[in-house]
């Protein structure tokens, strides 16, 4: 039985209340037939950041990954958040058809009277937090199966794994532009529809035929011709991976309708570094400075700061040292993070460790942040120096 | 790894509710449940302050627009209808049913209203 208005004004006036100081509609509200608890599990609220909402409005999905042993993410196109359950001691009613007074003084027809039934109820909500998308697993899942080239055995066996994009998404808990992104930094390459990171002497060979070509051509490093290369290469080395190497060396850009690429000196002298440091524990600094110098590109000047977050420095050590020290072999988690460093060396300056905590930077965290919450400072021959907040064993 | 979907239909496809928080909890006067029920009367001021009437006590509320609006899911668990020319779906997904951009929070004591001994008729 619905409620009248007669009913709705006898109401009004037992209760005291002047209609003159009220707006002329009313909601009667009530439950509808299958209006129950959230707690069923057949529908729930998630609390939007203002981005995320436009997007649904614009029809787009959003996604929740995990394992059944993992803290479960909510993935937009772009971007990554942690999902948690909120609860509230209040009680959250859900009210479809129910109008603010702002809509109500809009609305031409005035109405005295809205039966409106409410859909549902709940004490609580799922909240979202922006988080860093969870890509180490990335890097793992696909140096389970490095590529050496088409002719190398492995690309004949089958049973190797391999990823494409789809298998990557049901695997990471990332958004797929994260992941896509990731993807380039690692230099990836999709080759037959497989992700596949490159063995990193294949990627070095590959490397040296362009720098070696470079020179005997005498071109300069930011005008290299993409044609030239792929023929004069192409006998050597599938074309998709000369152009690869460039991609992934170099910046892409066309000139008169030729495609040329404008190699990056400070990548390609990472590169060469890394290939000298990974052969030994560490490296007297002084001579590896030699070596790496001469080991690069005539005509690429190498740089210490080329190398941050791939080797580290030791000058209190004598003679001095540097060694390999990828961040990327690092773990993930904060704590975990800065536990694994500070075992590595006691204390630490600011300089040398950044590089190692840039990428746990959230959204509004910065170094400095980081460095408050997961570090104490003192001072050491009048330079700032971090170490641990509690003994590492 | 389990993926869960949740779609939209879009702007044209999601309605407009409104989220009514209130403290406590509501009962229902007989043991019959919630559902079916009438919860009471919400009328706004000409100022638009939200006035509700349950039961026997009054509340007065405000009308807030939220900066973190909500979305309500609605859960659906594939049955066979829904295959489609890739064959059937496999996990659980929800579907944005509506957005919520305001609410209705009541959170002062709800005021008794006393009646009074019934006009004679």
């Amino acid at each position: 039985m619905k409620r009248t208005r007669e009913e709705v004004d006898a109401t009004l006036q037992i209760a005291k209340l002047n209609a003159a100081e009220l707006l002329p509609a009313v909601h009667c509200l009530g439950f509808g037939p299958g209006a129950s608890g959230a707690g069923g599990g057949d529908f729930c609220l998630l609390e939007l950041e203002p981005a995320l909402c436009q997007q649904l409005e614009a029809g787009h999905s959003l996604v929740i990954r995990g394992d059944k042993d993992e803290q479960a993410v909510l993935c937009s196109q772009d971007k990554t958040y942690d999902l948690k359950i909120a609860d509230t001691s209040n009680m959250l009613l859900f009210i479809p058809g129910c109008k603010t007074p702002d809509q109500l003084k809009m609305e031409e027809t005035r109405c005295d009277i809205i039966h409106t039934e409410i859909f549902g109820f709940s004490n609580n909500y799922w909240e979202l937090r922006r988080c860093r998308p969870k890509l180490k697993k990335l890097k793992k899942l696909l140096m389970e199966n490095t590529y050496e080239g088409p002719d190398n055995q492995k690309e004949k066996d089958s049973n190797h794994s391999k990823y494409t994009t789809e298998d990557l998404l049901d695997q990471i808990q990332a958004s797929e532009e994260e992941i896509m992104a990731q993807l380039q930094v690692l230099n990836a390459c999709e080759i037959g529809g497989y992700w596949r990171i490159l063995e990193f002497d294949y990627e070095m060979k590959l490397l040296n035929h362009v720098t070696q070509l470079v020179d005997s051509e005498s071109w300069s490093f930011s005008r290299v011709p993409l044609s030239t290369c792929l023929q004069e290469l192409g006998p050597l080395e599938p074309e998709e991976m000369i152009e690869h190497c460039l991609k992934c060396y170099g910046k892409k850009y066309v000139e008169e309708g030729e495609v040329y690429f404008e190699l990056n000196a400070d990548k390609i002298c990472r590169a060469t570094a890394q290939m000298l440091l990974q052969n030994a524990v560490k490296f007297n600094l002084a001579e590896f400075q030699e070596v790496w110098q001469q080991s690069v590109p005539e005509g690429m000047i190498t740089r210490l700061d080329q190398l941050k977050g791939l080797a580290l420095v030791d000058r209190h050590s004598r003679p001095e040292i540097i060694f390999l020290l990828k961040v990327d072999d690092l773990p993930e988690d904060n704590q975990d993070r800065f536990n694994s460093l500070f075992s590595l060396r006691e204390k630490w300056t600011e300089e040398d460790i950044a590089p190692y905590i840039q990428d746990l930077c959230g959204e509004k965290q910065t170094i400095g942040a980081l460095l408050t919450k997961y570090s104490r400072s003192s001072m050491q021959n009048g330079v700032k120096v971090y170490n641990s907040r509690r003994p590492i064993s | 790894m389990v993926q869960i979907v949740i779609s939209s239909a879009g702007a044209g496809g999601l309605a407009e509710w409104v989220l009514m928080e209130l403290q406590g909890e509501i009962e229902a006067r007989y043991s019959t449940g919630l559902a079916g029920n009438l919860l009471g009367d919400l009328h706004y001021t000409t100022e638009g302050i939200p006035v509700l009437i349950v039961g026997h006590h009054i509340l007065y509320g405000k009308i807030i627009h939220l900066e973190k609006p909500f979305a309500v899911l609605v859960k659906h668990t594939p049955g066979e209808q829904d295959c489609d020319e890739l064959g059937c779906e496999t996990g659980t997904r929800y579907l944005v049913t509506a957005l919520i951009k305001n609410k209705i929070l009541f959170k002062t004591r709800p005021k008794p209203i006393i009646t009074n001994v019934p006009k004679k008729v």
